[in-house]
């Protein structure tokens, strides 16, 4: 549906991005995939290592374990801190050598500004 | 009235909004801003760096004009180390996303009743209509942000959160906030009674602006109805007294010489061109003589190199920025002043983000 605040506006229409779209960015479209995949199974083998982690803290604490404690519950804030340290580790070590060509693998983690 | 706490019943996130639903969603999202960390943003210096040898081994114009940026986006992204960083950021921007939808639709419900509590609450006020007539261009789902700001009711929730997330904890307790709001500019005799943040979103600018200027009326406009309802219920939640309401900012309901200071924080790099200027003029005649506009955002045509310009136009399409090819070569400084502010100088490679000041005329 257009209206009428797009007057002028219709080239807008044609601009990349305009929709979401599924880029490619390989020749070989399998290495597109297989890229996301092997993020994914990163981010699947973390939630795992972590609920690990979790579980061991709660047993070693009080031998009772609930499941809701596992889903909605959180882990010390000792533990949060290892856990934080431990998944940065984790993905530099795992990933940072995609860039290992113009030395991007030594680079220090950090956030936006 | 109060608002139903079990919103807030596994904690709050970056010191102010939900947390996700479960401990699996927030491990998941935590490896994904880790990775955004190393993968991206750590990123951003080496890749450079070694992008412009690229460009300057194989003799490739550094110059901004379209044949040189055509060239050198052939040559760069047939290198297999852009290609994977593209890759990845694609990537990883549409898993956490999807993370964090999912995991906010788990409580749907309560969320949205939070929302409506939050409209019968002070301090501050929200109105918007449900029957608006929303401009297209905005309809995006901008940064792959499912829903866009416009068509996704839990839309202010799903940006605030990707924000954390997008920032890499920058953001944090509104952190980056009121850093940029400290800078913005003021007027020179002092005098700040009104102030304007010009698409809000989850209001963090405004809110760090009012605490700046307490005892000033404080007003924060969205086209996006999800977006303003959101940002009064987190500024209620703070006690932080702001009027928020729906509104283009290219057609202000507010009268001529009626606000001190008028902000807009990330918003014009998600404005086709077109649109900014209107944008800019609006602020101009809301402000009163003396009164101070300041425009947050990337750096804009030409304080950058053809690498510059490469990397913001990439994420026209990898991330769903349409207007971003046309922002950074639009020269914002230029329409200011062109439009009629009296600028400010500043120094435009400090930082990420740029904080262009400029004044309305006194006469
Ligand atoms: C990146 S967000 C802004 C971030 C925010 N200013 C902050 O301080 O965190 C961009 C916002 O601009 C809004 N927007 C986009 N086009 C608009 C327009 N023409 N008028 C008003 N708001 C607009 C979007 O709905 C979105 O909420």
């Amino acid at each position: 549906m257009t209206n009428k605040k797009n007057n002028g506006l219709e080239y807008v229409k044609d601009l990349p991005g305009y929709d979401r779209g599924y880029p490619i960015y390989f020749e070989n479209e399998l290495v597109d995939h297989l890229i996301s995949i092997v993020l994914e199974l990163g981010a699947e083998l973390w939630v795992v290592k972590d609920r690990l982690a979790h579980l061991e803290e709660i047993l070693s604490e009080n031998n009772k374990l609930s499941l809701a404690d596992l889903q909605t519950g959180k882990p010390s804030e000792l533990l949060q801190e290892k856990l934080d340290e431990e998944r940065q580790q984790l993905v530099k070590r795992i990933y940072g050598r995609l860039y290992s060509k113009y030395g991007g693998d030594v680079a220090e983690s950090e956030g936006a500004l | 009235m109060t608002i139903n706490q079990t919103i807030y019943e596994r904690g709050k996130t970056a010191g102010i909004f939900p947390s996700l639903s479960s401990r699996r969603d927030e491990a998941y999202v935590g490896f994904i801003e880790d990775a955004r960390n190393l993968l991206m943003h750590a990123q951003q210096k080496p890749i450079g760096e070694y992008s412009r040898s690229l460009l300057q081994d194989a003799g490739k114009s550094m110059e901004t004009d379209p044949k040189s940026s055509a060239e050198a986006q052939e040559l760069l992204m047939k290198d297999s180390v852009l290609k994977t960083y593209y890759r990845v950021k694609r990537s990883l921007q549409e898993s956490f996303w999807e993370c964090i939808l999912n995991s906010f639709n788990m409580k749907k419900n309560e969320l949205l009743q939070a929302l409506d509590d939050a409209e019968k609450i002070g301090p501050g006020s929200v109105s918007y209509d449900p029957d608006y007539a929303v401009a297209d261009y905005t309809k995006r789902e901008i940064h792959l942000q499912p829903g866009g700001y416009v068509n996704e009711p839990l839309a202010g929730f799903i940006y605030d959160y990707g924000l954390k997330v997008f920032m890499g904890g920058s953001a944090d307790n509104d952190a980056a906030h009121k850093g940029l709001a400290s800078t913005a500019g003021a007027p020179k005799d002092g005098q700040v009674s009104r102030i304007l943040d010009l698409g809000c979103s989850a209001g963090g600018t405004i809110t760090a602006l009012k605490n700046i200027y307490p005892d000033a009326e404080a007003w924060g406009i969205d086209v996006s109805a999800a977006m303003v309802r959101y940002a009064h219920l987190r500024a209620a939640e703070q006690n932080v007294d702001i009027h928020f309401k729906q509104m283009h900012a290219e057609e202000l309901d507010f009268e001529d010489n009626s606000f001190d200071i008028v902000t807009a924080t990330l918003l014009f790099h998600e404005l086709p061109v077109s649109m900014a200027k209107k944008v800019i003029a609006e602020a101009l005649r809301v402000l009163r003589p003396g009164g101070s506009f300041t425009i947050f955002d990337f750096p804009s045509a030409n304080k950058q190199d053809v690498y510059g310009m490469f990397f913001g136009e990439m994420d026209a399409l990898d991330n769903v920025e349409p207007y971003i090819p046309e922002y950074v070569r639009s020269n914002v400084e230029e329409v200011m002043d062109d439009t009629g502010f009296e600028m400010f100088p500043y120094d435009p490679s400090k930082g990420l983000l740029i904080g262009r000041i400029g004044t309305k005329p006194e006469n």
